[in-house]
């Protein structure tokens, strides 16, 4: 038996709200430079990766970050701190509003819109990335997990390098 | 008005004026991207079948590289023969015809002008025979397809010379590859600095190889007296796997380990690598005096199986590049070159350098005099005269 459309819509805005907060916690681990727990934010089995929309349309492969385990996350975050030179920012992630396109026995299906602002020391704020997640989502132990989040970037050519997720 | 640029008689010094010169940019778009040499434009593969095509800058200049109907691959001027007009605006694509939005001139793919409305009114003796699109001298080695807007340039087997042989390893033994994607730059540095720092320099920048403790393996630089260089060297296995969660990201599915990193770098300024299970090629075209934009263009092998294709993508993914664990540090160094180079001076080569009255040929590994003849090749390029005092 289905549920009254009411119902629906109350279940369906309470599920995008969830999207929605955790997508803003997603950013500010990110932006508060508190990448270690950024991994959490993921299934132990999860892909993510970070791919240019050209790459997409074309359909083609490679990314210029692509892990298939929490594991690589991990590695990212480590080669970060310990090993990788760049030049020091801050990161601003602005997001849309989730769209949630499917919710099956895999998860919830959602889309996001996202600015990234960049900010070097030379104190200039630039627009660094626009694109969108692609986002399966999972629930473990009541907690939503990104199953697979694919950032899938307009700013298809990048500015020097790109070592902070999106 | 700036002084002259006083080249130093010492052949391991090069001034840093050179990076930052405007006026000595556009003379080098005129001598070196316009002149007598290669420039590498496409890997086949990119545009592997009829009708599919590429557009490019060659220095300044728009270019189309299109895989004809009949299979051959041409490369145009993208511009309409009629009024000049840019033809084809996409990145790549596929195309039954080059149509010019602007009078409706329509090219085949072989270059061929079809349709020209209204050609009866066009002035006496207008034969559609002579409006082709302009094409430009090409030649292809493995694949790699190289252009040329001079009559002057030696054949391409000549150019590459000694570089040749690490050039066709790097692109998979016989170039049957596929493509796996870009990863698009751009770095605010001047094109020599990029081209003089990436390809192969002294492994003590990139910290990741020292956690990883896997310093590289016996190995070969050889520089060409027309500015190439060739690298061949080992990979020795990596004694910290442990230091990554996931070791397998680094792991020899397809490359003897013995060739484990081949690298070609070719003059001016394009960078062809298979290092681990990585094959790629680095198209780079100058932007300006103080800004390079690299599409970095990544490739599996006709004959990999499935898996393979999937540990390359991973690798192609995640290891080199602008965006890549062990190595974005190159991009930093780019960046941070051009910034330098604004102070007086000249930067100077030391390790490997024996003698500074002329440039050799048999450098070490990683001896960075390996430069210093492709430095000796540009001085006498760009017309410029040797101090005559140290």
């Amino acid at each position: 038996m289905s549920l009254p459309a009411a119902a629906m819509n109350v279940e369906r805005q309470l599920l995008l709200s969830e999207i929605a907060e955790f997508n803003a916690a997603y950013a500010h681990c990110i932006d508060d430079d508190q990448l270690e727990q950024w991994p959490e934010f993921f299934a132990e089995d999860c892909e993510y990766q970070i791919i240019p929309r050209e790459n997409v349309d074309l359909g083609l492969p490679a990314a210029i970050v692509f892990c298939d385990n929490r594991g690589m996350l991990i590695d990212r975050v480590v080669a970060l701190r310990k090993a990788n030179i760049y030049p020091a920012h801050y990161s601003r992630h602005v997001l849309g509003a989730p769209v949630l396109l499917d919710a099956d026995g895999r998860g919830l299906h959602s889309q996001t819109s996202y600015v990234l602002m960049l900010t070097r020391m030379d104190g200039e704020t630039r627009l660094f990335s626009a694109g969108k997640y692609v986002d399966v989502m999972v629930r473990e132990n009541g907690v939503l997990r990104l199953k697979n989040r694919s950032v899938v970037f307009d700013t298809h050519r990048i500015d020097t390098l790109l070592v902070t997720p999106i | 008005m700036n002084a002259p640029i006083q080249w130093p008689k010492a052949v391991n010094e090069i001034p840093k004026a050179i990076f930052t010169d405007a006026a000595l940019y556009e003379r080098e778009i005129e001598t070196i991207f316009h002149g007598a040499q290669w420039h590498a434009l496409a890997h086949r593969a990119e545009i592997a079948n009829p009708g599919d095509f590429k557009t490019m800058l060659l220095g300044r200049m728009p270019v189309i590289v299109a895989n004809g109907e009949d299979g051959k691959i041409r490369v145009f001027f993208n511009s309409c023969t009629h009024r000049g007009n840019q033809v084809e605006m996409a990145s790549c694509g596929n195309r039954k015809a080059f149509e010019c939005p602007y009078h409706r001139w329509m090219f085949r793919t072989n270059g061929e002008l079809a349709i020209c409305p209204g050609s009866e009114e066009f002035s006496p003796g207008f034969d559609k025979k002579d409006y082709g699109l302009r094409e430009l001298r090409t030649a292809e080695f493995c694949g790699l397809i190289f252009a040329t807007a001079s009559a002057d340039t030696p054949a391409l087997e000549s150019w590459l010379g000694a570089v040749a042989g690490t050039l066709a390893g790097a692109l998979g033994g016989d170039g049957r590859l596929k493509l796996l994607g870009y990863q698009k730059v751009r770095y605010a540095s001047n094109w020599k600095a990029y081209s003089d720092n990436d390809g192969y320099h002294a492994p003590l920048l990139h910290v990741g190889f020292r956690l990883l403790g896997w310093q590289g393996g016996q190995g070969s630089q050889k520089p060409t007296p027309n500015g190439h260089l060739a690298f061949e060297s080992q990979l020795k296995p990596v004694v910290n796997r442990d230091f990554l969660k996931d070791p397998s990201l680094i792991d020899l599915k397809a490359t003897d380990p013995e060739s484990g990193s081949l690298i070609a770098q070719l003059f001016p300024h394009t960078v062809i690598t298979k290092h681990m299970d990585v094959i790629n090629v680095r198209f780079a075209t100058p932007i300006s005096v103080d800004c390079t934009e690299v599409h970095y263009a990544y490739f599996s092998h006709a004959d990999d199986s499935e898996e393979l294709v999937r540990h390359r993508i991973r690798q192609s993914s995640n290891l080199l590049g602008p965006c890549g664990m062990v190595s974005m540090e190159d991009a930093s160094i780019f960046n941070r070159i051009h910034i330098g180079s604004f102070t007086p001076g000249n930067a100077k080569f030391q390790k490997g350098v024996k003698r500074t009255d002329e440039v050799w040929f048999d450098v070490k590994q990683n001896d960075e005099s390996g430069n210093l003849p492709k430095w000796n090749y540009y001085c006498q390029l760009m017309g410029f005269q040797r101090s005559e005092v140290a």
